[in-house]
């Protein structure tokens, strides 16, 4: 071994045990793959890295490489990276920080969460656990909210754009890109948990859009909560991405999900409706007349939900419209007030 | 008669590309010529049914004629023996002189017909072609050549995908670029360039003859190209399990396919699916769209010898020889010295393609001219 190789190679393999982790070493991969050439620079690591995560069985083990490589480059994604760093040696600092990135994955840690930032809509958010990331399909969730509002003009009498309420604003992807989005919007964010109201203030912070956003914490499901909103009301849109994972479907979680992330934040309990439920116990009262409600929901709940609906006529809301996600799945939901 | 005449102003102009003037518009202009007996027709048309351009043009051509008429008296009394009627005589040929030349010039932009997709934005493909590592690497200088030029024209550039080899060059890579006259002035740029140098990595000093291909390609608003949705496929790696809140994956590639036609577009350039997917997205229309203007384009006879768009894809354009500093287009005879100012893709680039539009111009003025005999 070259003598380079040997300090990457005890920089790499570095202090055992720390973060608690002896058993990742037990492998040391990196010995047996030290004499392939490229090995220190981006293209070199992302392989080595792959492997290793294949061998531990670490799922997308190749995009997790990726994307730890280049963050620590300084880009968003392995394909933005210039060429010229594919192929430059790293320093050891970024090698360093490689590898500590590495090991928090071997521990299953999302990549979101490592990075700590992702991307939602054309915003990079700032991640931290336990609040939940964002998945894919809630972009759509977004898309669909935006459409219905540029095809409605604003109800006569009301000042600027719409007025939402978001119920779970987690990181606050929803209500920081719809507000993003709409420049005339504002936002009334609620979360019951800290962690979350702090990482949506701080979001909104960054992405200097907390002049339009009252960020409250809230816990829906409490007594009487809904009399806490009356004063910023009404509103024009509820948007939610409520925890809708059925009960008995939480122990196949994924670790990344279940040892990582507010399982709050999943859990809709027995049907996954429990939240649903209390949200639309409280829509109607905060809503304008035929304003919407729009969820993001499991794909067995669009019937679950409807005939729930049927069953509660005082509530004067009516499922509209179900639209799938990329994936062809029922997903989202638009429901919509009537006059009593 | 027509072939001729276009071999003819070829000749001219490659006689002037040489020389590197301006174009030839004297030439065109000169008397008892095709362009001339045109603009009489014109001038005599009136205004009765010509659309607003016509009119125009009629406009300018009587103008033209005055003008020229007023030149050529004020010019007999250069000879007058009073000395301030000769001054006077002077100062107003220099006054006509130049009102003729801006006519002129109007009746050259009135009359070169604008492009369906000039006003278009476009996606900027580019490709290594042949010698390996080394096509690579000219084709990442290249891609950063264009970017640089889109920043000099203020036009906004994004890059859509990026396949970079492993040893720091590019296979492949594409773009967005929108902007005031982007299509029109980067259609040029669409073929094969050839690259002369000696690479980073030969050791015996050879020169080594490499080339890159360059396709430009306009972007369809939404009305000019309607894609059914229920045509396209859209992969992601999402694709099984129960997704939404039960998966967290990180995988944002998207792949769209295009069933009728098999044209895929892939994007994995950002963290955000919908993102990626509007990109692969806006990569697709524009691939669909060349597509159809292509058949268009076949459609009609074309002699005209810059075959812009994306019909020169095959053709070697222009030639960058590193040892003599040098920069040749082959389509003008056009060379310009300094490659690594030229590379910069600022003036030097533009000078290049403002040439090329001038040209264009040009030869498309003589083509219509010799269709409308």
């Amino acid at each position: 071994m070259k003598p380079w190789g040997r300090i990457l190679w005890t920089l790499l393999s570095g202090p055992r045990g720390r973060r608690g982790a002896p058993q990742v070493w037990a492998l040391n991969p990196w010995k047996s793959h030290s004499s392939l050439p490229g090995l220190w620079s981006a293209t070199g690591v992302v392989s080595h890295w792959t492997r290793v995560f294949e061998e531990r069985g670490i799922p997308e083990a190749r995009e997790s490489s990726e994307y730890i490589v280049a963050h620590v480059l300084g880009a968003k994604t392995f394909q933005s990276l210039k060429p010229v760093l594919w192929t430059k040696p790293l320093t050891p600092k970024q090698l360093q920080c490689i590898q500590e990135l590495c090991s928090h994955r071997l521990q299953r840690m999302p990549v979101q969460y490592i990075l700590g930032e992702w991307d939602f809509q054309g915003l990079t958010l700032k991640m931290a656990p336990p609040v939940f990331i964002p998945r894919p399909e809630t972009e759509e969730l977004v898309e669909w909210v935006l459409e219905e509002v540029a095809r409605r003009p604003p109800a006569v009498g009301t000042k600027g754009g719409p007025l939402f309420l978001e119920v779970g604003c987690g990181s606050g992807a929803i209500a920081l890109s719809l507000l993003s989005q709409l420049p005339q919007s504002q936002v009334i964010a609620v979360d019951k948990e800290e962690a979350a109201v702090s990482l949506t203030r701080e979001n909104a912070q960054r992405l200097q859009l907390q002049d339009r956003i009252r960020i409250i914490p809230l816990d829906v499901t409490s007594e009487g909560c809904w009399t806490h909103l009356l004063p910023w009301g009404p509103v024009d849109v509820v948007v939610s991405n409520p925890p809708y994972i059925f009960h008995k479907d939480m122990e196949q979680l994924a670790p990344e999900i279940c040892s990582y992330e507010d399982l709050a934040a999943l859990d809709g309990g027995e049907e996954g409706m429990d939240i649903i439920t209390h949200i639309l116990t409280l829509a109607p009262r905060l809503l304008n007349t035929s304003g919407s409600i729009f969820l993001e929901v499991d794909t067995r709940h669009p019937e679950l939900v409807s005939s729930w609906l049927q069953s509660r006529p005082d509530l004067h809301l009516g499922l509209v419209a179900v639209r799938k996600d990329f994936c062809g799945r029922p997903r989202f939901l638009h429901i919509q007030k009537s006059a009593p | 008669m027509r072939s001729g005449f276009l071999r003819g102003a070829r000749r001219l102009w490659a006689l002037r590309g040489l020389s590197r003037t301006a174009p030839p518009s004297e030439e065109l202009f000169a008397r008892e010529g095709p362009l001339r007996a045109f603009l009489d027709r014109r001038a005599g048309s009136g205004a009765g049914g010509l659309d607003a351009g016509g009119n125009q043009l009629a406009a300018a051509a009587r103008l033209l004629s005055e003008k020229e008429r007023e030149l050529r008296d004020t010019e007999s009394l250069l000879h007058d023996e009073n000395e301030d009627l000769k001054k006077l005589a002077e100062s107003e040929i220099a006054v006509c002189q130049k009102e003729i030349t801006q006519l002129k010039h109007q009746i050259i932009s009135l009359l070169v017909p604008s492009e369906e997709t000039d006003e278009s934005d476009l996606i900027l493909e580019v490709t290594a072609g042949v010698g390996g590592q080394e096509a690579m690497l000219f084709t990442s200088e290249m891609f950063d050549m264009y970017q640089q030029y889109a920043a000099f024209r203020r036009w906004h550039f994004e890059t859509l995908e990026y396949f970079p080899s492993e040893l720091g060059g590019l296979r492949h890579a594409s773009a967005s670029i929108g902007g005031l006259e982007a299509y029109k002035l980067m259609k040029f740029e669409g073929g094969v360039h050839r690259v002369q140098r000696v690479p980073k990595t030969e050791r015996q000093g050879r020169i080594h003859t490499s080339t890159m291909t360059v396709a430009i390609l306009p972007q369809p608003t939404e009305i000019k190209l309607v894609i059914n949705p229920k045509d396209l496929r859209i992969d992601t790696k999402r694709a099984s399990g129960a997704g939404g809140q039960h998966v967290n994956t990180t995988d944002s590639a998207v792949r769209i396919v295009h069933l009728p036609t098999g044209v895929v577009s892939e994007c994995q350039q950002e963290r955000s699916q919908l993102k990626n997917r509007e990109l692969a997205m806006k990569k697709l229309r524009a691939r669909l769209y060349s597509m159809h203007l292509e058949e268009e384009t076949t459609k009609r006879y074309n002699a005209r010898k810059i075959q812009v768009g994306t019909k020169g894809r095959s053709e070697k354009i222009r030639t960058y020889n590193f040892p003599q500093n040098r920069v040749t287009d082959h389509r003008i005879n056009k060379s310009l010295h300094d490659l690594e100012s030229f590379m910069q893709g600022d003036c030097l680039l533009d000078d290049m393609i403002q040439s090329l539009k001038d040209y264009a111009d040009y030869e498309s003025l003589v083509e219509m001219i010799s269709r409308k005999d």
